[in-house]
């Protein structure tokens, strides 16, 4: 039997992901398969369709195998959101184990039933990356912030920022034409999106980052069914926590090299501590968490335990590592 | 069959259709389809991909500026700006030989300005300055390849449709393709003034003068000019001042221009009624193409024959010189048969992917970092003079400087990332032109150009071979910038900043 | 029933149009919100006046929330909108040079044929686009900001798809029909503008 696998993305091959996560699992694909499944890159959306629609994409079939930020199709995936909520995370290998942990408690059933997961993983921490420095809250205040999924959005309104919605590809017209006046991004991204050369203020967090985002591999269930037994015992050995965390050790290895971009161009860098964000940012956001929990309850989940769970399963891992 | 061969062989499949007459984003459609479902095997995946595409290709923030700056055309025209640029123009031209033709190409010039498209120039301005030419005098042939010639200025003067449709696809910044267009653009309408003189040197009999104009009245005419430059000036500085993005410019101009006709009385409810029309058939016309590329594009990526011809052309060593020769000639052949868009769709994603490969020497480290420098020291920044010297000494020997100089310098963006992001976007600004422009030579090469065809149709009296004949004059003007062009490189980036 | 399909894609047109105005007027009061909203941030409006400056800008003097995702719905279903136009005045891009030296007869065949699968493949647009929706609807996908669904699009979007559709079987319909009876139904210069 021999199969050939269909892997469509929306970035170029040489980005982060693209060319240590995804170029990995399919040479190990592969090799392990003795050349029985033969995987085809489709960098930057050559298949052909916008980044959004990825999703669809790998469970209708038009593609095999498919790498996207689960936040590009808002009200899909809504437990996910969880993990995107300020100043949640802190840790971005802790949160890929509860991750993926809570994708097969619940996540499988509730959120993700009609494809069969490689891989679920978070970015590390958010920033702001902006034109003019920001220490608090009031200096967010009329400046044109441009986010990247829903809660990022609402957290951006609560902090006096106008959110701007914008897909990252326009990101760097938008700051080099004076469209937003910043934007929210882990620093792996900033080196493909080139934002520090356009803007040279950068605001982190100490302890929990700003937000995160989520990520998905995924492959469409009938190709996976189709398989014989051997075939998809390579790909199960090939997905599952390892192969996440892979993910998220990417992130973190692309965002110290964002970050020595950023030094080299002599950038600012502003650390807020974390008694001034527990005392001036955490009571700014904390609306979101009552409306989420609200929002996620009228959905048929229940959102308390969605963060209780979450919290408690990253707080297992940083105690066991 | 392979994959490969399916992917190639629909290359003169597609042209069969398109010489079939098939409408050609319908041409475009078909071969993609068939093709995916030789390639997948069933039609599955086909049909799963027009469940969204045809939706997301038309729900486009950025192509959404196309119907917009055709709505602007249209009310510009209502609002009586190409007439008021035809007349100040004939004020200052009309009495030289050959001085018509030359305010009518001022005019096109004028009018290309502030609509995107080079059909609606050419039929903008015929409508205007044909019956002017005819009454002074004018011979029919060159009357009409006058402004056959002066329409393509349309799409070379920002904004143009087909350059943003360009950028889009080559993943290029807007404002500045805008930029670099418009000195081509202003050399191809001084081009176009000097075919004219020559012309009516060669055969006096073709044109007429008609009397100077006093210059009171010409200043008159002159002042009238103004809503147009408000609305350029708006559209495009605003634009690339970083006021709104080129959509939110594309709104404020068909706001501006809708207004002025509004003030001037030419939007009634029967007129606006007229533009939606004329707007809704150029725009549904376009986005039939887009969408049949779109679908073209991706089976051709599926079958990879584009990145395989990309790899054989960078494996080959040609020089990046006789490349592009090969690419251009091949647009004006393709040109002769096609319209500019549909070309730019169905090629660009085959020939910039081997472009981004090529190094034409543009910008160096060394010269990257020594304008960073000269900048740095313009710019009266505080630095220690022993470090500017050791910096200065090091660039002048050659050596590029470290990561650690630049950080005490601090210069910002002058790494490596950023050169090869200034060398491939000088390349496809470069590049953009004068595919740009050879595109645009083909609406008024014969046989089939599409500006011919519409202007002659506008001027019953005069015989197709006629336009034809005269119109070869101009296209060799359009030859001859598009090789000055290429050769010097800085004409096109000269405005364009690091 | 010509004059019939004609007005109604005329209408639609417009309505086209009219949606499209919509857009341009939508873009321009979201440049201009954002411009006064920075404006009133800036030193002079917080100087000179600064309660008037927070209270208009509480007012929600500012960029039109989510202006990008509902120009991206809009401008899809003003494009469906002008597609049955397009259509009844053969208004599609194409290239005749090698046609015109054959015989009308060549010429008639060619033009139903071509009709005949514009026709089919309008069709299948409309239906995959309904199947799009349907997808939609059943996902809950909603957009950035606003958070509205996206189906609403293709719902929207749909109308225009079904009666570019409807338009083009007639006019294959028709085309075949003048074929068989050897009379002229649709007028001559249909499509002879290009
Ligand atoms: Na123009
Ligand atoms: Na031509």
């Amino acid at each position: 039997q021999e199969v050939t696998l269909k892997m469509h993305q929306m970035l170029p091959q040489q980005a982060a992901i693209p060319s240590q996560m995804l170029e990995v699992w399919a040479n190990n694909v592969e090799e392990q398969s003795n050349g029985a499944i033969k995987v085809d890159r489709y960098p930057a959306m050559q298949l052909g369709g916008v980044p959004p629609e990825l999703v669809d994409q790998v469970q209708d079939g038009v593609a095999d195998v498919i790498w996207t930020v689960v936040g590009y199709t808002p009200g899909r995936f809504p437990a996910t959101e969880v993990f995107e909520l300020p100043f949640f995370v802190d840790d971005a290998r802790a949160a890929t184990y509860a991750y993926w942990t809570m994708y097969e408690e619940s996540m499988r059933e509730t959120d993700f039933p009609n494809m069969k997961m490689l891989a679920t993983f978070v970015h590390g921490p958010g920033l702001f990356h902006t034109k003019d420095p920001v220490e608090t809250p009031a200096d967010l205040e009329g400046m044109k912030i441009r986010g990247g999924s829903r809660l990022v959005n609402q957290m951006l309104e609560l902090v006096g920022a106008t959110p701007v919605g914008m897909p990252v590809p326009g990101v760097s017209e938008a700051l080099s034409k004076g469209v937003i006046d910043g934007t929210t991004l882990p620093w792996e991204v900033t080196t493909a999106v080139r934002s520090s050369e356009l803007v040279s203020n950068h605001t982190s967090f100490e302890g929990a980052g700003l937000y995160t985002l989520t990520f998905i591999v995924a492959m469409n269930q009938g190709v996976y069914d189709g398989l014989s037994d051997e075939l998809k015992a390579v790909i199960d050995s090939n997905s599952g926590l390892d192969f996440s965390m892979l993910g998220a050790d990417v992130m973190l290895d692309f965002d110290a090299r964002g970050m020595t971009i950023a030094e080299d161009l002599g950038n600012n860098f502003i650390e807020i501590d974390a008694a001034t964000v527990e005392a001036e940012w955490v009571p700014a956001v904390q609306p979101i968490y009552e409306s989420w929990v609200a929002d996620m309850n009228e959905r048929g989940y229940d959102g308390q335990a969605l963060i209780d769970r979450a919290r408690a399963l990253m707080d297992e891992y940083k105690a066991a590592n | 069959m392979s994959d490969t061969l399916i992917g190639i062989l629909s290359f003169p499949a597609l042209l069969g259709l398109i010489f079939l007459r098939v409408p050609i984003g319908l041409a475009m459609f078909l071969a993609g389809l068939v093709g995916l479902v030789l390639v997948t095997g069933d039609t599955t995946i086909p049909l799963a991909r027009l469940k969204s595409e045809t939706y997301t290709t038309f729900a486009s923030y950025s192509l959404s500026i196309i119907p917009m700056f055709l709505l602007m055309g249209h009310f510009a025209t209502l609002g009586g700006m190409s007439q008021a640029l035809f007349k100040a123009a004939e004020g200052w031209l009309g009495h030289r030989k050959g001085g018509v033709a030359m305010a009518a190409v001022g005019a096109c010039a004028g009018f290309g300005a502030i609509c995107g498209s080079s059909l609606a120039t050419a039929a903008t301005m015929s409508r205007v300055a044909l019956p002017e030419m005819r009454r002074y005098g004018y011979a029919g042939g060159f009357s009409t390849a006058t402004l056959a010639a002066g329409g393509t200025l349309g799409i070379l003067i920002p904004p143009s449709v087909v350059l943003v449709i360009y950028a889009i696809l080559t993943e290029q910044n807007i404002a500045k393709l805008f930029l670099a267009a418009f000195i081509p653009g202003i050399i191809a309408a001084l081009g176009y003034v000097a075919v004219i003189s020559i012309y009516v040197r060669l055969y006096p009999e073709a044109a007429g003068t008609r009397p100077r104009v006093n210059y009171a009245e010409r200043m008159r005419a002159l002042a009238a000019v103004w809503p147009v430059l408000l609305v350029f000036g708006l559209v495009v500085g605003g634009i690339y001042a970083g006021w709104f993005t080129p959509t939110e410019g594309a709104a404020v101009g068909a706001m501006g221009t809708g207004i002025i006709a509004w003030v001037n009385g030419g939007l009634t409810w029967a007129t606006l009624g007229e533009s939606f029309t004329v707007t809704a058939k150029s725009t549904a016309m376009i986005f039939f193409i887009v969408l049949g590329a779109a679908f073209y594009n991706g089976f051709l990526a599926l079958t990879q024959v584009p990145q395989e011809i990309a790899g054989w052309v960078v494996g080959q060593g040609f020089s990046p010189w006789v490349v592009l020769a090969f690419i251009l000639v091949f647009y004006l052949l393709l040109g002769c048969l096609m319209d500019s868009l549909s070309m730019i769709l169905l090629t660009i994603p085959i020939f910039w992917p081997v472009m981004q490969g090529l190094d034409f020497g543009f910008v160096s480290l060394i010269e990257l970092q020594g304008s960073k420098l000269a900048e740095l020291i313009a710019s009266g920044a505080e630095v220690a003079p022993a470090l500017l010297a050791e910096a200065q000494a090091s660039l002048a020997q050659g050596i590029e400087l470290t990561r650690d100089q630049l950080r005490e310098l601090g210069i910002r963006g002058a790494t490596e990332g950023a050169l090869e992001r200034i060398n491939t976007e000088r390349v496809a600004i470069w590049f953009g032109i004068l595919v740009l422009i050879v595109v645009e030579v083909g609406l008024i090469t014969p046989p089939v150009g599409m500006n011919l065809f519409i202007i002659n149709a506008m001027d019953r009296d005069t015989p197709m071979s006629e336009t034809y004949r005269a119109v070869l004059f101009f296209v060799g003007s359009d030859i001859l910038r598009v090789i000055v062009l290429a050769a010097f490189p800085i004409i096109t980036l000269v405005l364009i900043p690091f | 029933m010509y004059g019939f399909f004609y007005r109604l894609s005329l209408v639609m047109a417009w309505i086209g149009g009219l949606v499209l105005t919509g857009i341009v007027i939508l873009i321009c009061v979201s440049v201009l919100g954002r411009t006064l909203n920075g404006m009133l941030h800036g030193d002079v409006a917080q100087s000179v006046m600064p309660a008037l400056a927070d209270w208009l800008i509480a007012a929600g003097v500012g960029p039109v929330n989510g202006d990008f995702e509902l120009t991206e719905a809009l401008v899809a279903f003003a494009i469906f909108a002008f597609l049955p136009l397009c259509q009844i005045t053969g208004g599609h891009a194409s290239v005749d040079i090698f046609t015109q030296r054959m015989s009308p007869g060549v010429n008639r065949a060619l033009r139903v044929v071509i009709d005949m699968v514009f026709a089919a493949v309008m069709v299948l647009l409309a239906v995959q686009l309904y199947a799009g929706l349907l997808s939609k609807l059943s996902s809950g996908q909603t957009t950035f900001l606003l958070e509205f669904p996206v189906w609403w699009g293709y719902a929207l979007s749909l109308i225009g798809a079904v009666i570019a559709a409807i338009v083009s079987v007639w006019i294959a319909a028709t085309r075949v029909a003048e074929v068989a009876t050897g009379r002229d139904i649709l007028p001559a210069d249909l499509g002879a503008d290009h």
